[in-house]
């Protein structure tokens, strides 16, 4: 994460859990940026990743693990999708390449 | 005559043709759950609620910060 910082990033995890929740989960993991809630599922619609996961035969959409890297420009420059999602080295070699200003 | 008739047979299959055409791809529509986003796409502006119930919009960081959008599947979970 500090090297994102370094590389002129910010960092946002996002899920459908609610503001509180994902509060706790920040304070359990420590995590030192933010936690965005998508609850009315939105913005997973907007970005194309909302997933169908089968629990005790209930079907639920949630989001899919997915990494998006966005320029200064809004454009984005790397989309990496469920387990290569979970490394963030490759954002970070992304946002190290891009442009400084 | 013969001729027209197989126009006509041409042209019915030329519409039969698109009409499955447009059927599979309302299928894919729904099952797909790969992102259509790509590398050079805009990314959709959005405005939602951090942890700390503070709103945070895509748009305040244009000209200022590379952004990572990381999405997790939930919380407390090894998603």
């Amino acid at each position: 994460m500090a090297k994102l910082e370094a590389s002129d990033a910010v960092v946002f995890g996002i899920s459908i859990d609610s503001p509180a929740a994902n509060n706790a989960f920040a304070e359990k993991i420590g995590v030192t940026f933010p936690l965005l809630s998508d609850m009315n599922r939105k913005v997973l619609k907007e970005y194309g990743i909302l997933k169908m996961y089968n629990v005790q035969k209930q079907e639920y959409d949630w989001a899919q693990r997915t990494t998006f890297v966005v320029d200064k420009k809004g454009v984005i420059q790397s989309v990496e999708e469920e387990a290569s999602a979970i490394n963030p080295n490759n954002a970070v070699a992304v946002c190290t390449k891009l442009p400084k200003k | 005559m013969r001729q027209i008739r197989w126009m006509n047979m041409i042209v019915v299959a030329a519409m039969a043709g698109t009409m499955v055409m447009g059927a599979t791809r309302t299928q894919e529509d729904v099952k797909v759950s790969h992102t259509s986003l790509k590398a050079g796409d805009m990314a959709p502006d959005f405005t939602l609620l951090d942890n700390k119930w503070k709103q945070i919009h895509l748009s305040d960081y244009r000209g200022k910060k590379n952004v990572v959008l990381a999405f997790y599947v939930l919380a407390f979970t090894e998603g």
